[in-house]
């Protein structure tokens, strides 16, 4: 298993550099000026170019991404233009308040999903499954700035239940932090929970095809069992390749929520940062997300190949 | 929500599943509600008031007008004067008597005595001159910079006593000295990035969070008696408008600032909230013309575009009516401001069907930029695309983000059309034609180097305040030459739940809490 792991490094860390001069240079191509932006509107020339100087976006690009490039490796990804903090505080800051939000949502999706579609795919009562695959193909088809919208009506607004946005103050008071949480987080989650339940369904259904659980119920065995120790556990594999990619696909969309809910994660500091043309705080979030990528991907093959040996053989 | 709209109401059912799943989160957190624990509005002198702004405050920028400042510009920091909001006088804030000599070349300010900074340190004179240098700073950003590079000496009379000596006469001296926020110079590169915030203002900046707001708690010695009422002020950055306007009708949010027009008119039938309209008007919605693009470098076709835009649509569907059509830069409130020629530019198709054709451009592309990450930008842009159409030109319109927009703007990039707002139509008039970037006489954003329009402008700027001949004759010169048509001149807006009373503002819209309090 370490062998296998050690054989996807190199490729990672190739993915890592050119990801690295992909997102220093594509981020200067695009029309812009941070020092313009820090300067404000009605600034003179003089004022722009003094503070371009002061950012040192006046040397070559070459020298600003090795500089760049320097500071990473070494731990220090630089200070950010628009916010005057460092941006490892910054993107730590961000990072925890979005992986609140993120586990929030993924828990939601993983239980709510799993059950979901384990009802869908094991029943055998045809409406439940119709039923259920209409309400999971809405959850999948309205974006959740949609979804968001309508929650903050109903629950904050109409009805005022739970808080129309921010974060509260977190796990200095878990009761009220989990009451800011709820509703970012079930909308977080109704897209990639559903997407799990209609994989996890078509997955069962197609194991339950398979000769061998066939042999198993033409054998006598009593249903749960099969299902327990037969069915579920080869449904799964795909389904965790599925949910490697939608953690991607969850932080992605935890940018609209989080402006929607006003949560001041990781996407709403991208946000920012790309409209402020922030270069360094850009930069060092497109990274962020490029590696938690690589990871997640480096992790799901691992799980992948120790659940099913015979992709680990194949890719030997 | 006491007029929460009837048919909004959810069904039994859904409400039972709705109220099942909340009771369920409340029970798994223990039971507390998130809602009801908002700081108490209590109603009278005391408690938090929370405001939800759209972007975050600017530190770097403090000493210009930008708009994200408008909340803790006069919450933490004084200027040394304030303009009468009709006479445009200055008021004493920080200095209490001033003397402008004759020539208007010597302005000597006598300041107020026991001011301390929020660290204890008492305010002297020093401060006012190291203000003055912070703006004149090269990295420093200000619209009255040209105001201040007129200053050839400064001297401290004493703690309390400053004199200034102006190289010209200035009209706009005093609008200068509204802006300008008196800093400790100690302090003041912390300021700027934003690590200290070592004002003399009611407020004192508890803790800031970059990109999600700040937390401000009353400064105990004010130098205003009684003020503040409120224990502090909590601002929190909610980038999209309609989420600012759900924070403030949840009852999480008291203030809202600048809510997109057509969010704040959804407040105009609950009687819990009103929407304030600061009565400086200074925002005006404007198409500029690159007069160095062959198509636009003929005044003929300026004046057809200026014809052809249907300003009261653009009033009613995108502005919501707040303001008033115009043609001109002026604020109502503006000494220059001059009601028969406000209107100059009707919605008249006809005419500038004919101006086209007289000048050989019917048919002709011109491209039309936008920031399209501003609301009301959009709505402008599907009018104006409408009305050249109508007129018998050929608009590309061309979205672009703010910082593209901003950088084209600043060095003049566009090649067409470009539409934004403007602000500077409320102070004295040289404030716009020496400072603000689509008007100033020096170097502006439509490339319009006409020393006609120089001499105009340097005229209003070194005559005296609001004088007729000199305004007259720049508003004429304007209108002829359309290198800018204003549309609309709208204003800043405070979206306000009804139990805060004594909102304020300066004639920059700086928000003024001093008196505020929940009733």
């Amino acid at each position: 298993m370490i062998r296998y792991l050690l054989r996807r490094i190199p490729a990672a860390l190739l993915v890592l550099f050119v990801a690295s001069v992909a997102v220093f240079f594509l981020l200067r191509l695009a029309p812009g000026d941070p020092a313009a932006t820090l300067a404000g509107p009605d600034a003179s020339n003089e004022t722009v170019e003094a503070i371009r100087q002061q950012l040192g976006l006046d040397r070559p690009l070459v020298i600003q991404y090795l500089l760049w490039l320097g500071g990473i490796l070494t731990g220090n990804p630089g200070e950010s233009y628009l916010l005057h903090s460092p941006i490892s505080e910054l993107i730590s800051n961000s990072l925890l308040n979005t992986l609140e939000l993120a586990s929030g949502a993924l828990i939601l999706a993983v239980v709510g999903g799993g059950i979901v579609g384990y009802i869908m795919g094991s029943s055998r009562t045809s409406w439940i499954s119709s039923a259920l695959g209409l309400l999971t193909s809405l959850a999948v088809a309205v974006p959740t700035y949609v979804s968001g919208v309508l929650f903050i009506l109903i629950f904050a607004v109409v009805n005022r239940l739970l808080p129309s946005g921010g974060i509260g103050p977190g796990l200095a008071d878990p009761a009220i932090g989990l009451q800011y949480l709820l509703m970012p987080a079930i909308v977080l989650s109704l897209p990639t929970g559903a997407t799990l339940a209609r994989f996890l369904s078509a997955s069962i259904r197609q194991t339950i095809d398979e000769d061998f659980v066939q042999t198993g119920i033409a054998k006598g065995l009593r249903r749960s069992r099969l299902m327990r120790a037969h069915v579920i556990p080869n449904a799964l594999p795909p389904v965790i390749t599925v949910l490697g990619i939608q953690i991607g696909q969850l932080l992605g969309g935890a940018i609209i929520v989080e402006t929607i809910f006003a949560w001041p994660g990781i996407g709403q500091l991208l946000l920012q940062s790309v409209i402020g043309r922030d270069y360094l705080l850009t930069q060092g979030l497109l990274m962020l997300a490029v590696v938690v990528f690589v990871m997640v991907q480096i992790v799901t093959d691992v799980v992948d190949a120790a659940m099913d040996p015979r992709i680990r053989l194949e890719r030997k | 929500m006491r007029n929460a709209p009837r048919n909004g109401r959810l069904g039994r059912r859904t409400a039972a599943v709705a109220a099942a799943a909340v009771s369920v989160a409340l029970a798994v957190s223990g039971c507390v509600s998130a809602v009801d624990s908002q700081p108490e509005s209590t109603p009278a002198a005391g408690g938090i008031l929370q405001i939800v702004q759209g972007a975050d405050i600017s530190p770097s920028t403090l000493m210009s007008q930008n708009n994200p400042n408008f909340s803790i510009n006069r919450l933490v920091f004084n200027s040394l004067v304030e303009l009468d909001h009709k006479t445009l006088e200055p008021t004493p804030e920080l200095a209490t008597e001033w003397d402008l000599s004759d020539d208007g070349l010597t302005l000597a300010f006598t300041l107020r005595e026991g001011v301390t900074f929020h660290d204890g340190k008492a305010f002297t004179s020093a401060d006012v001159i190291g203000s003055i240098q912070t703006l004149l700073r090269d990295d420093v950003p200000s619209q009255l910079k040209h105001v201040a590079k007129k200053i050839t000496d400064m001297v401290a009379d004493d703690d309390l006593h400053v004199t200034l000596t102006f190289s010209q006469r200035m009209s706009n001296m005093f609008d200068l000295f509204e802006m300008m926020r008196i800093v400790d110079v100690d302090t003041v590169d912390k300021l700027l990035t934003g690590e200290e915030f070592n004002g003399t203002g009611p407020f004192k900046v508890d803790t800031y969070t970059p990109g999600q707001g700040l937390e401000l708690t009353k400064n105990e010695d004010y130098w205003k008696d009684g003020a503040p009422l409120l224990d502090g002020v909590e601002i929190t950055v909610v980038r999209d408008s309609q989420s600012m306007l759900s924070s403030l009708k949840s009852g999480q949010s008291d203030l809202a600032l600048d809510l997109a027009p057509l969010d704040a008119s959804t407040l105009a039938s609950d009687q819990q909230y009103e929407v304030v309209q600061s009565d400086a008007f200074d925002s005006t919605y404007y198409l500029g013309s690159n007069v160095s693009v062959p198509l636009l470098s003929d005044n003929r076709v300026r004046q057809a575009i200026a014809y052809s835009i249907d300003r009261d649509r653009v009033l009613q569907q995108v502005l919501g009516g707040v303001g008033q059509t115009t043609s001109l830069p002026w604020s109502p409130a503006s000494p220059a401001y001059d009601e028969s020629k406000a209107n100059f530019y009707d919605y008249d198709i006809a005419k500038a069907k004919d101006l086209l054709n007289e000048a050989s451009a019917t048919g002709a592309s011109i491209n039309v930029y936008y920031d399209a990450g501003f609301a009301p930008n959009v709505g402008l842009a599907e009018i104006v695309e409408f009305n050249l159409t109508e007129a018998g030109l050929k608009p590309n319109m061309m979205p672009v983000q703010a910082a593209e927009f901003l950088d084209k703007l600043r060095s003049g990039g566009f090649d067409g059309l470009f539409m934004t707002g403007h602000g500077f139509g409320q102070l004295n008039p040289a404030t716009l034609v020496k400072g603000a970037f689509p008007y100033n006489a020096d170097k502006n954003a439509s490339g319009f180097d006409n020393q006609e329009y120089k001499d105009l402008a340097n005229a209003v700027w070194t005559g005296e305040t609001g004088d007729k001949v000199a305004t007259d004759a720049l508003n004429d010169f304007l209108l002829d030459q359309q290198f800018v048509s204003d549309i609309v001149n709208t204003t800043h807006t405070f979206s306000i739940s009804n139990k805060v009373k004594g909102l304020a503002w300066t004639m920059l819209d700086y928000i003024d809490l001093d008196q505020a309090y929940f009733g």
